[in-house]
């Protein structure tokens, strides 16, 4: 009597949907990753680059750092009349962690891009996953030099005996100061030498003008950025090696003297969204920023914008390096990789390296650029970019537990948030962060590492 | 009677035969499309779970149900658990009462409540990422319209983006704002099918206007309610846009509901499996709560 199909299905047919079902199972089986042994980094190929021809057109993944579209798009333009090779820019994110979340996710599909951003905090795990090419043969066949490259900036890309990338948009945290309110509170025109020295300042500039003296910034990839500044001038770091040492007294002291200046001194202050755009409204009369961020607030301020160096701590002089550099996709056909390759040389020659760094702030990566006649001039027309090629002198490559590990930058922002916005305890809050660390690198990085 | 025996037996097998044809046509594309994007992953999403997969790895490993046990005993689930929570029962309960008032003063006829629906339903067509960044603005401690009021009136501005004691109503009340005007239309329609001679009724009997809300028009609404108890549970355990566009999550993962977690561990910090097997303990979640709201709450809805 009833008219439903269901109810007049014949075992046969009741056999037919099964089997579509067992065809949808099957079907979501496809895909994903090979179960099985760890997989690891990308070995250096046996390409023989001289009997390759390069391709004739390549995408660049990029997220154009300090708002650099425009001066990317004039580059590739310029390598197109030079090499006859397209470069399709595509913006792949608003920052390097969205360009990041894209690439990794595109990984195994044909949406690979040929060339692709790669910073401080993703470059190692794009390496782990065997995503990206070691460039060393490709940068000898090319004679990149690589030996003009900045030490440390092309050093940063080293991990067993290969370089991963190249160094692009690279930068360190600067200490930038509001002229105007320096001069109201009588402060000579520098930034403090140390930390020690901005306690002293810090009242004078309370009391000249209502402002707070520091701004300092939070959120995921930067607060454990910046804070590497006080926790290695204070001589603690967050880690040696894969060994998370946030328990030593000096890491404890240095997020002590965080909060002291928050909550005793009142002479810092963590924004509520921007610490850059805080300064720039004069809201705070210092803060820490990145060198990209140079151009875009010399031009918005209203005020005479001075930098110098981070301060010192009881240790000496600390500084991370960061920003980003440029990798090769390893899955991509040599011909693909060899054009990308000439691109990359390209892109970071002496005359790009100064168009590009006198154009955003971010460092000229090589000594020749450095030491050429575009930046020198920059140099004497605003003396504030000269700043962070100084300082780059006393930097140093980050800590493993912040930069190798997946989780690492996250939860150490979180314990600095703790630390910095509700006065959590250090001991407590960093040891959290350690085990939880300590326990992602066992399970998501050690078994990839290849002996 | 004997010639017309087989043609009967041969219609039998036909047309059964013809109602599976058709049924695959008409609802062949449609399951094609769910087995596609709706059951594959979620199988996917299964198989994903039991791996320890780093997001972009051509490889992964078996690992078991140690991403289970690794959530069960992190200690930062217990406070995406609260937040979730929190999150969820606040807009559900708060998007019904909230939208069911102004349902109620949407159906008065009173001049301009043309104007007044398409504003109330307004903000729900609007994008969440929009409307995340343009409450930003609003809430800015430093800069913002509600600072500014606040001030006006000698009171400070909460700190909505460092407290995360404030920055999970802030979230909620853009939520609300933006989900209210979807509560409200459908309780709107479903008031003006309410008959009109049962509350004349209810007049007649000499029942106020609270007394016949309260005992005839409510349980005429079971039926909505209930829809709107299931569907509304469902898009907040799973809303996402307007946390990426305002907090992230933060901060000190004040905003980190479970549905929020889920993408930041398999793509922020690129852990596959483990953010696999938060989605699936989600969805078995979704899957107990809505089996209960059927089981349970339907049998007392009088429709």
């Amino acid at each position: 009597m009833s008219t439903s199909p269901f109810a007049n299905l014949s075992r046969r047919q009741i056999l037919q949907l099964a089997a579509l079902m067992g065809g949808a199972a099957t079907l979501a089986a496809c895909g994903g990753p090979a179960v099985g042994e760890a997989g690891g980094a990308a070995s250096e190929q046996a390409t023989d680059w001289a009997s390759v021809t390069p391709a004739k057109e390549i995408t660049w993944w990029s997220n154009h750092p300090g708002t650099s579209k425009d001066l990317e798009s004039k580059i590739i333009e310029d390598f197109a009349k030079e090499t006859g090779i397209k470069v399709n820019l595509v913006t792949a994110g608003a920052n390097y962690d969205e360009v990041a979340q894209k690439f990794q996710a595109a990984a195994g599909s044909s949406n690979v891009p040929d060339l692709v951003i790669a910073s401080d905090v993703w470059w190692f795990r794009y390496m782990i996953n065997g995503q990206i090419l070691p460039l060393d043969k490709l940068a000898a066949h090319l004679d990149f030099g690589t030996d003009d490259f900045n030490k440390t900036l092309y050093n940063d890309y080293e991990f067993s005996n290969s370089h991963w990338a190249v160094p692009y948009a690279r930068s360190t945290p600067l200490f930038y100061y509001n002229k105007a309110v320096w001069e109201k509170a009588g402060l000579p025109d520098r930034a403090p030498k140390t930390w020690t020295e901005f306690d002293e300042w810090a009242p004078k500039i309370q009391a000249a003008g209502g402002v707070t003296p520091l701004g300092l910034g939070k959120g995921n990839s930067w607060t454990a950025w910046w804070f590497c500044n006080m926790l290695w001038g204070a001589g603690g770091a967050y880690s040696k090696d894969w060994t998370m040492t946030l328990d030593t007294p000096e890491a404890i002291e240095a997020a002590k003297y965080l909060q002291k200046i928050i909550y005793d001194d009142k002479s810092a202050v963590v924004t509520a969204k921007d610490q850059v755009a805080d300064f720039g409204a004069g809201l705070t009369g210092c803060t820490i920023a990145s060198t990209g961020s140079l151009t875009g607030i010399i031009a918005a301020a209203k005020f005479g914008i001075g930098t110098g160096f981070l301060p010192e701590g009881a240790k000496g002089a600390a500084c991370p390096t960061g920003g980003t550099g440029l990798a090769i996709p390893a899955s991509k056909s040599p011909e693909q990789q060899l054009a990308a390759g000439m691109f990359l040389k390209f892109l970071t020659n002496a005359k790009n390296t100064a168009y590009f760094s006198s154009n955003t702030g971010y460092m000229p990566v090589r000594t020749s650029a450095l030491e050429g006649e575009t930046m020198q001039a920059v140099y004497a027309k605003t003396p504030q970019f000269r700043t962070a090629v100084d300082q780059l002198a006393g930097t140093r490559v980050q800590d493993w537990g912040r930069v190798f590990v997946p989780n690492g930058d996250k939860d150490l922002t979180t314990a600095l948030e703790k630390i910095m916005l509700q006065k959590g305890d250090p001991a407590e809050a960093f040891a959290t962060a350690s085990t939880s660390i300590a326990k992602s690198y066992e399970e998501n990085v050690k078994p990839y590492l290849k002996a | 009677m004997s010639t017309m025996t087989p043609p009967v037996v041969m219609r039998k097998r036909r047309t059964p035969w013809k109602s599976w044809l058709l049924f695959l046509l008409f609802a062949g594309p449609n399951v094609a499309l769910l087995i596609i994007f709706t059951y594959k992953p979620l199988i996917q999403s299964l198989q994903y779970s039991l791996l320890q997969w780093n997001i972009g790895s051509a490889t992964a490993r078996f690992v078991g149900l140690s991403n289970y046990s690794n959530w069960f005993t992190d200690p930062t689930t217990a406070n995406v658990v609260k937040v979730t929570v929190i999150f969820t029962l606040v807009t559900v309960a708060g998007g019904m009462v909230l939208g069911l008032s102004l349902a109620l003063l949407l159906n008065r006829k009173l001049r301009g409540t043309g104007m007044a629906r398409t504003v109330v339903v307004a903000p729900y067509v609007l994008s969440g990422v929009a409307v995340g960044l343009l409450w930003l603005f609003v809430f800015d401690p430093n800069f913002g319209v509600l600072g500014a009021v606040l001030k006006g009136i000698g009171l400070g501005s909460p700190d909505w983006y460092n407290d995360p004691s404030w920055a999970l109503p802030m979230i909620i009340i853009v939520y609300l704002w933006k989900n209210v005007g979807y509560v409200a239309l459908i309780y709107l329609a479903a008031l003006q099918a309410v008959p009109k001679d049962l509350l004349e009724a209810a007049t007649l009997d000499g029942a106020g206007p609270f007394a016949s809300f309260r005992n005839v028009m409510l349980p005429l609404l079971g039926p909505t309610t209930f829809f709107l108890s299931v569907t509304t549970l469902l898009s907040s355990l799973q809303s996402f846009d307007i946390i990426q566009a305002m907090t992230k999550g933060g901060p000190l993962e004040g905003t980190t509901t479970m549905m929020y977690q889920i993408y930041q561990e398999g793509f922020a910090t690129g852990r596959a499996g483990y953010s696999s097997a938060i989605a699936t303990i989600l969805f078995l979640v979704l899957l107990v709560i809505t089996a209960v709201q059927m089981l349970f709450i339907q049998k007392k809805v009088h429709y």
